[in-house]
């Protein structure tokens, strides 16, 4: 009776029938797996599941964003993300470097100009390079390359259009939604969407941005605002409430503090209202400032929204097939080994509810999902104690729980919080202020003090983090800690040394050598 | 048989850039070989492994393109770091297949797979 149903549907167009009369017969998919997205979590799952030797597909298609920006095969995290974001940021921390340089004896002329006709190309370059190995790496792993836009029709079966409107069906015995996210637009701003560019944008952008104005406060917008007055512009930032939303609050406000002094212009609890262009092509932005309800404008050459990320569910057609999404963040709900509602359909990256929005646990989650699948493993993804970094001028690197997350699940009796000002070494001769650069470790109180939180700002603070990350997966103490030799001289090192708590009220100042 | 594509055989930096500056706005695609005796045997056994499967593909290529068969000289001066084709044109290894102008290359045993020869010539 069942097969009748889905017999007609599909009565017409003639193909479709085809295609439902074969698999009837055969019982038999068109793949093992058909990926839907071509990012970090598609890539790796179809890799991993290509080396069991199933016949897998992959789907990738980017829309263009309102702007026009297209890019190739990798996702995000490669076209539009992690890597040419930190490139940009490279580019900024570079001209510091030199600026420093000075009174370290290099006779360099001053002042220093940066060209961003030198630098985007170059970095655009290196994006295409890594299109082009994902590209050789998929067909060097048998795994099926189409750059066409799916669909779910149902539990097995993904329609599939190409850029010229033709459509095609494809069959999996198991199908993954790693189709990710795009930056939102705030569509209730008049001018928001014709003069207004995202992170989809700016690092192919043609020309230099100018004078930016970035609204938003996460990540996306405090790392742009960063890398854009390093490199010499004029960036402001605007934010309706609080910096870095979910990350420590302390932590973020010495970033945001940082950037401050750095020369990055901030609207604290401003909105705008509209977005108009001028005659001579710039754009006038009016705001309103929240608390005192004041008017204010100001001219710009670029606006870069970056208000948050919405899920690539709108064009799966999700809701017909019954993969169950949460309401609220309009991503598909999945459970510990990323299964959503419907057998056979996983979800995984971006796309996926609950999970972080970072290339490392996508690829992991999707590795681990082909191995569940195909290789008769059970390990599922651990999604505990992932460690972030966020690269803004000054770097915050972290690792397990906020200080207010560990007050709300112990009590701030349960925890005792370790911390220290420090000062880079670097920066002496540099004569650069640290006034941020800040280590912060919340533990346990009980027993040997297991960490829970670990939280650094300065130079390099990803590099610092990454073994802290190994230390704290392991259930390292603060006993354990203070049994550690530190590495001298460096910053990393007080971490090591840390001794004075936040109860005890002394200042954490790092005093010298 | 009318060919798609142009052919052209160069020797040496010099006459390959020349070549590729008189074909501005084409589809350029070039396979660079250790060059050959005069029994015609290069210095390069994967060159001579890749070279076949290469040609085997040439029909695959985008009609109005150019194929340019680079020969880059003798075993002493490619092994020397400071060349040309590895100074300007970025080339770590011989042979490899490019695109000219993109970052799309294949090296060394990356030839030998017909696939991804194909793959190079028929996709964007």
């Amino acid at each position: 009776m069942a097969a009748l149903c889905k017999w007609r549907h599909r009565l017409k167009p003639a193909g479709f029938f085809q295609n439902a009369v074969r698999r009837q017969l055969s019982d038999k998919y068109d793949y093992d797996l058909l990926v839907i997205g071509g990012g970090s979590g598609g890539l790796a799952c179809s890799k991993e599941a290509a080396q069991f030797g199933k016949k897998v597909a992959v789907l990738d298609y980017v829309e263009s964003s309102p702007k026009g920006t297209k890019w190739g095969l990798g996702g995000t995290c490669v076209n539009v993300g992690c890597i040419p974001k930190k490139l940009m940021h490279q580019a900024a921390l570079l001209g510091g470097a030199v600026k420093d340089a000075h009174k370290y004896g290099w006779r360099i002329p001053s002042p220093i100009t940066h060209d961003w006709l030198t630098m985007a190309p170059a970095v655009q370059d290196y994006i295409r390079s890594l299109n082009w190995g994902h590209r050789v790496q998929l067909q060097d792993k048998k795994v099926k390359y189409l750059n066409l836009k799916g669909s779910l029709m149902d539990g097995h079966t993904v329609k599939a259009v190409s850029k010229t409107g033709k459509e095609s069906v494809l069959t999996a015995g198991n199908i993954v939604i790693a189709t990710g996210g795009r930056p939102k637009y705030p569509t209730h701003i008049p001018g928001s969407l014709e003069y207004g560019i995202s992170s989809d944008d700016i690092f192919w952008l043609k020309e230099s941005p100018g004078k930016t104005l970035v609204v938003g406060a996460s990540y996306v917008a405090l790392e742009c605002a960063g890398f854009l007055t390093g490199i010499g512009l004029d960036a402001s930032v605007m934010v309706r409430s609080i910096p870095l939303r979910g990350f420590d609050q302390q932590i973020a406000c010495l970033v945001t503090d940082y950037m401050g002094s750095y020369g990055t212009k901030f609207h604290w609890k401003c909105s705008p209202s509209k977005v108009e262009k001028l005659e001579t092509g710039r754009l006038l932005v009016s705001w309103t400032d929240l608390d005192s309800g004041k008017e204010d404008q100001d001219t710009f050459d670029t606006v870069l929204w970056a208000v948050g990320r919405a899920p690539e569910t709108r064009a799966l057609n999700l809701e017909k097939v019954g993969v169950k999404m949460n309401r609220e963040t309009g991503k598909v709900c999945v459970s510990a080994d990323e299964a959503t509602s419907v057998p056979h359909i996983y979800a995984i990256g971006d796309i996926a509810d609950g999970r972080p929005e970072l290339t490392p646990t996508a690829i992991q989650a999707g590795k681990l999902l082909a191995r569940r699948l195909f290789g008769k493993s059970s390990e599922l993804m651990d999604y505990d104690c992932v460690p972030t970094t966020v690269f803004t001028p000054l770097e915050y690197g972290s690792v397990g729980l906020s200080e207010e997350e560990a007050v709300r699940r112990h009590g701030e009796d349960g925890i005792e919080v370790f911390h220290a000002f420090y000062k880079p070494l670097e920066f002496t001769v540099a004569e650069r202020d640290a006034s941020q650069c800040y280590i912060k470790m919340v533990c346990l109180r009980e027993g040997a003090r297991r960490i829970l939180g670990f939280h650094f700002t300065g130079p390099n603070a990803g590099e610092v983090t990454q073994g802290f990350a190994l230390a704290i997966k392991c259930g390292a103490t603060y006993t354990q800690l203070m049994a550690t030799v530190g590495i001298h001289p460096t910053s990393a090192e007080e971490i090591i040394k840390l001794h004075i708590t936040k109860r005890s009220g002394l200042d954490p100042t790092v005093t010298g050598c | 048989m009318a060919r798609q594509y142009e052919e052209v055989t160069v020797r040496g930096y010099d006459e390959f850039m020349k070549a590729v500056s008189q074909r501005k706005g084409k589809d350029v695609f070039a396979y660079f070989s250790g060059s050959k005796n005069e029994q015609g045997a290069s210095w390069c056994p994967d060159c001579v492994k890749a070279e076949p499967i290469v040609r085997g593909e040439l029909s695959y290529l985008p009609p109005g393109s150019v194929f340019i068969y680079c020969q880059v000289g003798e075993r002493p001066y490619w092994k020397d770091p400071n060349n040309e084709f590895k100074k300007t044109l970025k080339l770590s290894g011989v042979p490899t297949l490019l695109r000219y102008g993109t970052p799309q290359k294949l090296v060394e045993e990356e030839c030998f797979k017909k696939d991804l020869v194909r793959m190079m010539f028929t996709e964007d």
